[in-house]
C-alpha cells in the first residue's frame, strides 16, 4: 500500500466522531494546562498521560496528540502577554511578542504565533510521513564534533541577535555559562561549583532559570518601577486580527521556522530551544526592517513559533522511526506507548501500520482543531492584560511556584519541623536576578542561552575529543562541521561589511572620537 | 578616551562599579573551586576543568569591561523604582518557602497571593490571603489529587479531602 | 475551557475509592522515568489486589535518586507507611557523589525487577562477537570507544568490569556519557563510537531489526528472547544486573518489616502486577530477606571496587 493509502486510512480513522471528541478534549486540556506559567509542555504531557490510559490504543494516541500540540501552543500565550514563557522554547516567542502585546497588538501576535504553529505542524506532519527515513538518516549522521560546530553557529548568531549592548549581551551569556557549570559532570560523574549542597549535583534546571527571571522577574519590575505600575495596558489597538502588512511579513517567517525547526527537532541533541533560537537570529538577518527587532517585530514571533512546533513534529521523528526519545516529552511519550506494549523502533511502522498511521493522521487533525478552537479565544486571551495587575501577578506567582514545586519539589534541606524546597530558594534568587538585570538593562534570554547551549557545547566537545583521543583535527573532519563553520563566520563577517560599507561615515565620525 | 579632558568627567556609576566587583567575585569563586577538582585519569585531556577556567577567564574580562563602563557612564539611565513592593513580594515568597511545609500548599500559597497583591498595593491582608488561599485550594486540589502532581499537604488540604486532622 | 478541565478532573477525583492512606511510595526521579514507573505500577497493582486501600506516589528527583534517599531517611524515621523505589544506579550514586545517606540508613525489602546490560554494536561494524571486541580492547583500549548513560551508572561500571576480567587497565577505558539512552542509541547506530552499553530493552527493536548485533549480555543467565551469550560464556568472567527494588523507613520493629514484606511478597506474585511486567517488558527478578540483603551487599562492595579502579571514585 502506498504512503498516501495508509495516510487516508489514518485521516478516515482520526475522523470518526468518537475520536475527533478525543482530540477535542486533549487539545483544550492540553493548551488550558500548557498555558499556566512555569507548566511547560514536559509536564503538561507527564501529567496529563494518565487521562489517556482509560481509552483504547487510537483514542488514547489522538488524545495524546492534542495534548502535545496543545501544550506547545499554550506556552507562547503567556510568553507574549505577560512576558512569562513556561519553557525555554517560547522565550524568544516573549522578545518580541511581549513588545507586541504592549503596544496594544497582542492579538496579530498571538494570532501569527497560532497560525505558524499550524503551518509548522501541518508541513512537519506532512514531513514526518513522508520524509522521516532520510531525515532520521541525516539526523544520526550529526557526530558530537558536528554538534560542536552547530554550538558555535548558534552562540555566534544568538550574541549577534541580543540587545544593543556588546557588553550587556556578553555579560548575560556567561552568567547563564556559569550557571551552566554547577553539578555533576556528565563525562566523569565529578561534582563542580556544588558548594556541597545535594539539590544542585544535578545543575541548575533550564525551567526554573527561565520562570524565575521572566515571571519573578518581570513581577517584581512591574511592582516597583513607577512608570509600569501605572500603565493600564490596551488589549486592543488597532484590529484584533492580522492586517494585511502581517500577513505579508509573516509567511515567509512561517516557512524559514519550519525549514529550520523540523530537522533540528529530529536530531538527537537539538531541540524546540535551539531552533527557536536560530530562527530568531535567522529572523533577524533575513527581515527588511532589523531596526524593529526589540520593539515588537511581528517576523520575530512568526519564525520562531513555527520552529518551535516544527521541532515537537520532528521529535517524533527519531521515537517513530527508531524509537529514540530525544527529549523529555519525547521519553514520556515513550512510556504512554509502551503502556500498550507498542515498541516504537525500526519495526514500529511495519508491525502496527494502522496505530502509527492514525496517529500522524491524528497529529494532523489536532493542529487544525487547536488553531480552530484559539483563533476566536485570542479575543478572549488578549482580555488576560486587563485583569487589575494585583490579581493578574499574584495568579502568576501561584502557578510559578506551584509548576516549580510540581517538577522539582524536593524539600531534603531545612532546620526542625520546617523543611525548606531549595528549588524555591533559587526561583527566588534568580527572581532577584531577573529584576537587577533589568534594573540596569541588561538582557534576559541570553542567561537563558547560556544555561541551555553552554553544556551541550562543552559534553560535545569533550566527546569528539573523547572518541579521538586527543586529536582536534576531528573537529574540522565532517563537511557538516565545515559548513556550520562557515555559516557562523559568514554571519560574523557580513554584517561588518555592511556596517562598513553602509555607515561608513558614521565608524569614521567615531573613530575620530577616539583620539 | 577623553580621561584628560576634566569637562568630560562625572562621578562613575557606582552601582556598575559593585557588578563589576560581582563579576569578578564570581570568577575568583569558579578559579577557586576548580582549582580544588580531582581529575580522573582517562579524562585529562579535555577535562571537567577546562571549561570553567574558560568561562571564569571570560568573566574576568566582561568585570574590566564593566568596571570600565562605570567609569565612562555607559549604562542607560535608571528609573527610580520605589522597593517597598519588592520587599512585599520577596517576603511573600520567602513566606511562602518557610510555611509550605507545615501549613501545606494552599495556606502558604494563600500568603503569597495576599503579600504580593499587597506590593500592587492591594489589601487588606486578611481579606487577600484567604482569598488566595481558596485559589491555591482549588489549584492544589485539580493538580494534586485530579493529576497527582506531588505538592505539599498540609492540615487545610487532609481536613477539606478527607474530613480528618490526620 | 477551563470549566471542563475541572470538571473532567474532579470526576476523576471522586470516582477514586475513598480509603485511609496506606502507603505513600516515593520515586526518587521525575515522572516518566523508570522508577517513577515502577513506583505507579506498584500503586495500580497495590490498589486494584486490595492490599492497600490508596496509594500515594511522591516524585523527589535528583542525582541518581540520592535526593530523594536523603529526604526519605530524613523525614520518614519509623513511619511503617514509607516506602522507597530504588536500584542499582543509587549505590554507584551514593558513592560517586558522596551521598551523606546511603542504602544501609532505609529498610530494603525486596529485589522487584531486574535487566540485564547489553553490549552492541552497529550491524556494520567488523566486530562480529565478543572476542573481537576483547582483541580489540587488547591491542589498544583507548581506541575502542563505549557510549552509555551517565558516568558511574550500571553502563559505565559494566564497561569497566569488562575491561578489567580480560585483565586491561579500566582507567584506560574510553566511556563516552549520554545523559539519555535516546542521545546514546543514536550515537550507536551513526557509529560515531565503537560499542554501546545500556539496558538490553532499549535495544530490543533495533536488535530485532538487524541494526544492531548484541554480543553479549552481563547477566549470569540468558535474557529470553536476545540471542546472546552471557558475558561469563563469552570468556569474559563478570555479571552485573541492573535491579530495581523497594525498601522501607528506617527505625521499623521485626514486625512491622514482616508486614510490609507480606504486602509486596502478595503484589509481586499477583495478576495485575504480572501483567505490567509483561506489557512493560520487566524482568521479575523477586528475591528478599536474607538473599537480598547479602546481594545488596556483595553488589556495593563490587561497585565500590570497580568506581574506584575506574578512577571515578577515590
Amino acid at each position: 500500500m502506498s504512503t498516501f493509502d495508509l495516510l487516508a486510512q489514518g485521516l478516515i480513522a482520526a475522523l470518526q466522531w468518537q475520536n475527533l471528541l478525543y482530540a477535542l478534549i486533549g487539545v483544550t486540556l492540553g493548551t488550558a494546562v500548557g498555558v499556566l506559567p512555569g507548566i511547560g509542555p514536559a509536564l503538561t504531557v507527564a501529567l496529563l498521560l494518565p487521562v489517556t490510559y482509560k481509552l483504547d490504543p487510537a483514542g488514547s494516541l489522538i488524545m495524546f496528540a492534542g495534548i502535545y500540540y496543545g501544550g506547545m501552543y499554550g506556552g507562547s500565550t503567556t510568553s507574549i502577554l505577560l512576558n512569562t514563557p513556561g519553557e525555554s522554547a517560547s522565550i524568544v516567542t516573549a522578545l518580541e511578542g511581549n513588545k507586541m502585546a504592549r503596544q496594544g497588538r497582542g492579538g496579530p501576535a498571538l494570532a501569527t504565533a497560532a497560525i505558524g504553529s499550524f503551518i509548522a505542524g501541518l508541513l512537519a506532519t506532512i514531513g514526518l510521513a513522508f520524509i522521516a527515513p532520510w531525515v532520521v538518516r541525516f539526523a544520526l549522521s550529526f557526530g558530537p564534533a558536528d554538534y560542536f560546530a552547530l554550538m558555535v553557529l548558534a552562540f555566534v548568531t544568538v550574541s549577534a541577535a541580543f540587545g544593543d549592548s556588546a557588553l550587556r549581551g556578553l555579560t548575560a551569556l556567561f552568567i547563564g555559562l556559569g550557571l551552566g557549570l554547577i553539578g555533576i559532570d556528565l563525562q566523569t560523574g565529578q561534582t563542580r561549583l556544588a558548594f556541597g549542597i545535594p539539590d544542585l549535583l544535578d545543575g541548575i534546571e533550564v525551567t526554573t532559570l527561565a520562570v524565575a527571571l521572566f515571571a519573578i522577574g518581570e513581577t517584581l519590575k512591574t511592582s516597583s518601577d513607577p512608570a509600569q505600575i501605572n500603565t493600564q495596558f490596551t488589549a486592543i489597538k488597532g484590529s484584533v486580527w492580522m492586517t494585511l502588512e502581517d500577513w505579508r511579513r509573516s509567511w515567509a517567517s512561517w516557512l524559514r521556522g519550519t525549514v529550520i525547526g523540523f530537522p533540528i527537532g529530529a536530531m538527537p541533541a537539538g531541540g524546540a530551544d535551539v531552533a527557536s533560537f536560530l530562527s530568531y537570529s535567522a529572523e533577524k538577518s533575513f527581515s527588511k526592517k532589523p531596526e524593529e527587532f526589540g520593539h515588537g517585530a511581528i517576523e520575530g514571533v512568526a519564525g520562531p513559533e513555527a520552529a518551535n512546533n516544527a521541532s515537537a513534529a520532528g521529535t517524533l521523528v527519531p521515537l517513530l522511526t527508531l524509537g529514540l526519545p530525544t527529549t523529555a516529552t519525547a521519553a514520556i511519550m515513550l512510556a504512554g506507548f509502551q503502556q500498550f506494549g507498542l515498541q516504537p523502533g525500526p519495526l514500529l511502522f511495519t508491525n502496527n501500520a494502522p496505530l502509527v498511521w492514525a496517529l500522524i493522521a491524528s497529529l494532523l487533525v489536532a493542529n487544525l482543531m487547536l488553531l480552530v478552537l484559539n483563533l476566536p479565544l485570542i479575543g478572549v486571551w488578549v482580555r488576560l492584560l486587563t485583569i487589575p495587575k494585583p490579581w493578574l501577578y499574584g495568579g502568576i506567582l501561584v502557578f510559578a511556584t506551584l509548576g516549580t514545586l510540581g517538577a522539582n519539589g524536593a524539600m531534603s534541606t531545612g532546620f526542625g519541623p520546617v523543611r525548606i524546597s531549595f528549588e524555591l530558594v533559587l526561583l527566588l534568587a534568580f527572581g532577584v536576578l531577573g529584576y537587577i538585570l533589568r534594573r540596569f538593562d541588561y538582557p534576559i534570554a541570553p542567561v537563558v542561552v547560556g544555561l541551555i547551549l553552554g553544556p551541550m557545547a562543552e559534553q560535545q566537545l569533550r566527546r569528539a575529543l573523547a572518541i579521538s583521543q586527543g586529536d582536534v583535527g576531528i573537529l574540522l573532519a565532517s563537511p557538516v562541521s565545515m559548513v556550520l563553520y562557515a555559516a557562523a563566520a559568514a554571519a560574523i563577517i557580513i554584517p561588518l561589511i555592511m556596517r562598513l560599507r553602509g555607515k561608513g561615515a558614521v565608524l569614521g565620525q567615531l573613530a575620530s572620537d577616539e583620539d | 578616551m577623553n580621561t584628560g579632558n576634566s569637562g568630560n568627567m562625572r562621578r562613575p556609576d557606582g552601582a556598575a562599579l559593585v557588578i563589576a566587583a560581582i563579576l569578578a567575585g564570581i570568577a575568583v569563586v569558579i578559579f577557586w573551586q576548580t582549582s580544588l577538582m580531582r581529575v580522573p585519569p582517562v579524562q585529562q585531556r579535555v577535562g571537567p576543568t577546562v571549561f570553567p577556567y574558560v568561562v571564569a577567564t571570560g568573566l574576568v574580562f566582561l568585570a574590566i569591561g564593566t568596571a570600565v563602563s562605570a567609569f565612562r557612564n555607559g549604562f542607560p539611565a535608571r528609573s527610580k523604582d520605589d522597593f517597598r513592593p519588592i520587599v512585599w513580594i520577596v517576603g511573600g515568597l520567602v513566606a511562602q518557602i518557610l510555611l509550605l511545609s507545615t501549613a501545606g500548599f494552599s495556606i502558604a500559597t494563600g500568603v503569597l497571593f495576599g503579600f504580593t497583591a499587597k506590593g500592587f498595593g492591594r489589601g487588606p491582608l486578611w481579606k487577600t490571603i484567604p482569598a488566595g488561599a481558596v485559589f491555591a485550594f482549588i489549584v492544589w486540589f485539580i493538580f494534586a489529587k485530579g493529576l497527582q502532581l506531588s505538592l505539599p499537604t498540609g492540615v487545610l488540604e487532609r481536613l477539606l479531602t478527607t474530613g480528618s486532622f490526620q | 475551557m477551563n470549566k471542563l478541565l475541572v470538571a473532567a478532573l474532579i470526576t476523576g477525583a471522586l470516582s477514586a475509592p475513598a480509603f485511609a492512606a496506606d502507603y505513600s511510595i516515593v520515586a526518587p526521579a521525575g515522572p516518566g522515568g523508570g522508577w517513577d514507573q515502577t513506583a505507579r505500577t506498584m500503586q495500580e497493582a497495590l490498589t486494584t489486589e486490595g492490599i492497600s486501600g490508596n496509594v500515594q506516589v511522591t516524585n523527589v528527583p535528583g542525582a541518581g535518586g540520592t535526593i530523594g534517599l536523603a529526604q526519605f531517611v530524613n523525614q520518614e524515621n519509623g513511619n511503617p507507611n514509607a516506602l522507597i523505589v530504588g536500584g542499582y544506579v543509587m549505590v554507584g550514586a551514593i558513592l560517586t557523589n558522596v551521598s551523606p545517606v546511603s542504602l544501609a540508613d532505609v529498610t530494603p525489602i525486596a529485589r522487584l525487577t531486574g535487566e540485564a546490560v547489553g553490549v552492541v554494536v552497529p550491524a556494520s561494524s567488523d566486530i562480529q562477537t565478543m572476542d573481537d571486541l576483547v582483541a580489540r580492547l587488547k591491542d589498544n583500549t583507548g581506541a575502542v570507544s563505549w557510549a552509555g548513560g551517565s558516568a558511574g551508572g550500571a553502563d559505565h561500571i559494566t564497561a569497566g568490569l569488562i575491561a578489567k576480567a580480560i585483565g586491561v587497565d579500566p582507567t584506560q577505558v574510553n566511556y563516552i556519557a549520554y545523559s539519555g539512552g535516546g542521545e546514546a542509541l543514536a550515537a550507536i547506530l551513526g557509529g560515531q563510537v565503537t560499542v554501546g552499553v545500556s539496558g538490553v530493552s532499549e535495544f530490543a527493536s533495533q536488535i530485532e531489526a538487524g541494526e544492531l548485533r548484541l554480543l553479549a549480555v552481563s547477566t549470569d543467565t540468558r535474557v529470553p528472547g536476545f540471542d546472546a551469550p552471557t558475558l561469563q560464556e563469552a570468556g569474559v568472567d563478570t555479571a552485573v544486573q541492573n535491579w530495581r527494588m523497594i525498601a522501607a523507613a528506617p527505625g521499623l520493629t521485626d514486625e512491622q518489616v514482616a508486614a510490609i514484606t507480606a504486602d509486596i511478597k502478595a503484589m509481586a506474585e499477583s495478576d495485575t502486577w504480572q501483567t505490567a511486567l509483561e506489557t512493560r517488558g520487566w524482568v521479575d527478578t523477586y528475591l528478599d530477606g536474607e538473599a537480598f540483603e547479602a546481594q545488596l551487599e556483595a553488589d556495593t562492595s563490587a561497585t565500590e571496587a570497580i568506581l574506584r579502579d575506574i578512577g571515578l571514585v577515590e
